[in-house]
């Protein structure tokens, strides 16, 4: 177990510094700079202004300096947002994103295999072909049909819901929906096509000739290998949600850091840009190093 | 899998064919229809904030998307195959070092990767499906990789090694054919993600740029307008979903129908 | 007075009718063996009554007098669990992520240790495997494990479906010594077996099955040694008996092949390790072995068809190339047949497009008439015939796919073809014929042949020489009929003992 952790980190650390290096080299020698989108400047202001921001040095100086800030959780000043930090605005934004991305991951996982396990209890009945149904329709609505749809219909036309803001625990409701549908689906028709694969292997025979009931058989023997699927799905479905938290962010109108981003990456707010792509990345990283420890419970093959 | 594709073929043929037979461009602005209703004359779905046609913008938009995203796939498809199949092929040192690229980019938020090269190389339509298909070949190349790794040490491999053919002639005589199948699934399954991707972008107005317009900018300005005109969000909205249920449907059915 | 009665059980799946009126029966502490060729319907009549097989069976199934025919799942399973089952594949038999501990706690209704343990122990593993998972298992433990598991509640039958067949050939009598033992205690024992020699040591009742149907039943002594239907004669003729007189085979003529001082590595794993023999013109021999002792580890790399460390390889003298350097020349002296027939052609090839494949790379300069010609000549000779040269391998039977890959092997003409088991993924009357046209082959075409086994009784058929391995290393060779009366290495005599 440790063995696949360290093996994993081993391969995660020079992911996340490739990352880093990609992402600010690109970013440097980028055409265009922040200073672009106003007036354009004279020479002179140009050269202060590249000053001010380290941009004149050379370019492995500037790389150089900027890992040892991110070291000690310094990502620099944003050049958008005047007087804020990036590691600020990360500060304020990084909660909010996560409480909806972890929501949204937590509905969608306990929906997806609550749906699973019901349609596999009678394979071809009425309730499994209508999950399959809702899954696969589920799996096509991105967040921001629905985030806009959920808002028309329960905040303007009925009124239920608030659609903006963070005023109530209610409003986080309709952002954590539309957020989820779509991993939802694809949690459901991934541990549905697992448990019926699962459903016909030999030790499920075996363990249906012993005289268990048929819900100990799905549940003890059928749905571990079946979740097997599902938990390396949730890995890059976390990033997903993260992704999908942007757009959420800014149709909910709420104060995460996928807005930031956003305006970050319309403006070349290259500082900010780079800092939510590397805390991000990181993020991933993280999900995925606990997908990978959640399979070795499901099967004991993995642990080595 | 019938009705997915008969919806599917309907929307492609729309979004070819019928632009040209309708009275507006999906650029044209009626100034005496703006936010027009449905069934208005001229205006068969009505018109958005500006009184451009909804019916024609919503089939122009299809098209454009459709177009990136097949464009992208086939980027995918190429990169993956090649990939996969290079990696499977060789096996040993060279498949695990491939494979590692592989994992690592795997775990990279790919989103974000291609909104920094939007950022980074400017907005264009060639960038977007360029920059997508590069990222979603990954699941094609794990894929192919899978086949290929499987195909290499059957037994009607090694027969026709020992008959003497070259590695050139078993890969396009035995390994590629073997794994087309399986290719082309995934191929129809890359489809609906890259509209999703493309969309997404879009959305954020990172991807495609007016005047041409796409699904997901369509959505976007639905959605601002919703309150008063909600069918400018609800109609390119639901042939964005119809689109890609259909995709994944026919790919799926595809894929199971190859997995025989 | 029987434990178990099946009668007049019929059974049909999407209008095939898969068994016809079946019936048999078993005494309490007895054991019935049925027996057939695959497809016979012997795993269906074993499996219908008891709702583990698809379909709908009619007809009557007694367990201790309850009938199960006609019975819904949930008023069948208290009947099912008065039964135990031992199923083919101990590999995947068993739940991979619950321990042997919990597997058998919920077959026993008790979590009680010691008794858990009591249950392992008679049959015959240690208490410290209740707490392993079964991939830490051999294969033999597994199936060991798997009839603990069955007989955890003292069930009045066990049903058996092929218990042995994926286990080594050293353990099958133990396995069935450890069922006898129950059976001591008054439990019946519904037995499938394809294994004759098994059947008529460990079975008292034998029931033939052809095409759904019984043919013939009996006591196990009078149908195995007075068959009355002709399949039956066909079954026991088919079956691998180490008595039946020495073949008459080819006489040996100049040195061709020899390999000297071969090593395989598989990262840390020895595969092969200093192996050494020779093969002259017309000569056969055998290598054999349990799996894993690195046979067809050695066979490959003298092919030149899988990886080789170390050790030289000389063809008439000349040395052979390495793998990657191996041009046509080299490959039209030897020739490989696999063991699965289903994967030795490219399922979109025709069968023509693969038999002429060697003659396309071996011999370029054919046109393609005479390529056409003597690919229709060599189906011919594995007696398939030119009907057959148009069909893709999904059409063709397990046999017929290994006749074609035999026409592919011979059709360039080696010197020497390599069998790679290729009789023991076939069905055994399948099998008796394809050993029969080998032997012909062999004999019309003085073919040299290496043919890599764990059944002494190939080598019997073909091979003048027979070349033991264990572990990576050849530990015994000799005249095949003397070596296997006199065994000299462990590794033999227990092949022998098993066969």
């Amino acid at each position: 177990m440790l063995a696949i952790l360290l093996r994993r980190l081993a391969t995660a650390l020079p992911t996340l510094l490739a990352v880093i290096l990609l992402s600010f080299v690109l970013m440097r020698t980028a055409p265009g700079s922040p200073f672009d989108s106003e007036r354009p400047l004279d020479a002179a202001t140009r050269a202060a202004m590249d000053r001010t921001y380290g941009l004149d040095q050379p370019l492995i100086v500037q790389l150089g300096r900027y890992l040892g800030n991110v070291l000690q959780g310094d990502f620099g000043p944003s050049l958008v947002y005047k007087d804020f930090t990036v590691s600020g605005l990360i500060a304020q934004g990084l909660p909010v994103s996560l409480t909806l991305g972890g929501l949204a991951l937590i509905l969608a996982a306990a929906l997806g295999i609550a749906g699973g396990i019901l349609g596999a209890l009678r394979p071809g009945g009425w309730l499994d072909r209508w999950i399959g149904f809702k899954s696969a329709v589920a799996v096509a609505l991105p967040s921001f049909v629905t985030g806009p749809l959920l808002v028309l219909v329960f905040g303007l036309w009925l009124s239920w819901l608030p659609v903006s803001g963070l005023d109530s625990a209610a409003a986080w409701i309709l952002p954590v929906l539309a957020l989820a549908t779509p991993t939802a689906g694809a949690v459901a028709k991934l541990t549905r096509t697992g448990l019926a694969e699962a459903m016909v292997q030999d030790h499920v025979r075996t363990a249906r000739a012993r005289g268990l009931s048929p819900l100990t058989v799905l549940v003890r023997h059928a749905l571990p290998p079946a979740l097997i699927p599902v938990v390396s799905y949730l890995g890059p479905a976390a990033a997903g949600l993260l992704t999908g938290a942007v757009v959420i962010e800014t149709v909910f109108g709420l104060p995460g850091l996928g807005r930031y981003f956003v305006q970050g990456a319309l403006n070349r707010d290259y500082p900010l840009v780079l800092g939510v792509v590397i805390l991000y990345a990181g993020l991933i990283l993280l999900f995925n190093l606990i997908a990978d420890l959640l399979y070795g419970l499901l099967d004991p093959r993995a642990r080595g | 899998m019938k009705v997915a594709g008969a919806l599917l073929v309907a929307i492609v043929v729309a979004a070819l064919l019928l632009p040209p037979l309708l009275p507006w461009g999906y650029a044209a602005i009626d100034w005496n229809a703006v936010r027009a209703p449905a069934f208005s004359p001229g205006h068969l779905l009505g018109t958005d904030s500006v009184g451009r046609d909804l019916l024609a913008r919503t089939l122009a938009g299809t098209r454009v998307t459709l177009a990136v995203a097949t464009a992208a796939a086939l980027v995918a498809l190429v990169i993956g195959t090649a990939w996969g199949a290079t990696a499977g092929w060789f096996g040993g040192r060279i498949d695990e070092a491939m494979m590692r690229v592989v994992d690592a980019l795997y775990a990279l938020p790919f989103m974000f990767v291609v909104i920094v090269l939007m950022v980074v190389f400017g907005r264009s339509v060639l960038l977007v499906f360029l920059g997508i298909g590069a990222v979603e070949w990954l699941t094609m190349a794990r894929v192919v990789r899978g086949q290929v790794l499987a195909l290499r040490n059957r037994p009607f491999i090694l027969a026709s090694e020992a008959a003497g053919a070259p590695a050139r002639a078993i890969l396009t005589g035995h390994i590629l054919p073997n794994i087309a199948s399986v290719a082309i699934a995934y191929l129809m399954l890359t489809v609906p993600q890259v509209v999703m991707v493309e969309s997404f972008l879009s959305f954020l107005g990172l991807g495609v740029q007016e005047p041409l317009t796409s699904l997901g900018i369509l959505v976007h300005d639905g959605a601002d307008d919703m309150d008063i005109a909600p069918l400018t969000l609800i109609v390119p909205g639901f042939v964005l979903v119809a689109t890609v249920v259909c995709l994944n449907r026919l790919g799926e059915g595809l894929r199971a129908r190859m997995a025989r | 007075m029987s434990v178990y009665a099946v009668e007049g059980l019929s059974l049909s799946l999407n209008g095939a009718q898969l068994l016809e009126g079946v019936s048999f029966a078993i005494d309490k502490g007895g054991c019935t063996a049925l027996v057939g060729a695959s497809g016979s319907g012997k795993t269906m009549s074993c499996f219908a009554p008891f709702g583990l097989a698809p379909g709908t069976p009619t007809g009557s199934a007694r367990l201790e007098g309850a009938e199960m025919i006609g019975l819904a799942e949930p008023a069948l399973r208290p009947i099912r669990a008065r039964a135990g089952f031992v199923f083919q594949q101990p590999l995947t038999a068993l739940t991979p992520h619950l321990t042997i501990g919990s597997q058998l706690a919920e077959a026993a209704g008790t979590r009680d240790r010691s008794a858990l343990a009591a249950m392992l122990d008679r049959c015959g593993l240690p208490e410290a495997k209740l707490d392993q998972y079964p991939h830490r298992l051999s294969g033999g433990e597994r199936q060991r494990a798997l009839i603990a598991c069955a007989t955890a509640h003292d069930p009045a039958l066990l049903v058996a479906d092929e218990p042995t067949s994926a286990l080594d050939a050293g353990l099958r009598h133990a396995i069935l010594d450890l069922l006898d033992r129950f059976r001591e205690r008054g439990m019946g024992l519904l037995l499938v077996s394809h294994d004759l020699p098994l059947v008529a040591k460990h079975a008292d009742r034998v029931v033939v099955l052809d095409g759904g149907k019984v043919i013939e039943d009996g006591r196990a002594a009078d149908v195995l040694e007075r068959p009355q239907h002709a399949t039956t004669r066909a079954l026991i003729a088919a079956s691998p008996r180490l008595d039946s007189p020495a073949p008459l085979l080819p006489e040996p003529g100049a040195p061709l092949l020899s390999a000297s001082g071969i090593n395989v590595r598989f990262g840390k794993l020895a595969a092969v390790s200093g192996a050494s023999f020779d093969l002259r013109e017309g000569e056969a021999l055998a290598l054999v072995g349990r799996s894993g002792s690195g046979k067809s580890s050695l066979a490959r790399a003298v092919a030149r068809l899988g990886p080789c460390d170390s050790g030289t390889v000389t063809w008439r003298g000349d040395p052979l190339p390495p793998r990657s350097r191996m041009r046509a020349e080299h490959r039209r002296c030897l020739q490989p047949v696999f063991q699965d027939p289903a994967a030795s052609l490219d399922p979109h090839w025709t069968v023509q497009q693969s038999v002429e494949e060697p003659l396309r790379h071996l011999f370029p300069d054919l046109a393609s008439e005479a390529r056409a010609e003597r690919a229709a000549a060599a189906l011919d000779e594995v007696e398939l015939g030119s009907a057959y040269a148009k069909r893709r391998p999904a059409t063709l039977s397990g046999g017929q796919a290994q006749r074609v890959a035999i026409a592919r092997a011979l059709v360039a003409d080696p010197e020497l073809i390599l069998l790679d088991e290729a009789t023991s993924a076939l069905d055994v009357l399948v099998a008796g014929r394809i050993l029969d046209l080998l032997g012909k082959l062999q004999a019309s075409r003085r073919l040299a042949i290496l043919a890599i086994t764990h059944d002494l009784a190939v080598a019997r058929a073909l091979c003048h020489r027979t070349a033991v391995m264990d572990a990576g290393r050849i530990v015994e060779t000799g005249d095949t009929a003397a070596t296997i009366a006199a065994p000299q290495s462990q590794a033999l005599r227990d092949l022998v003992s098993a066969s």
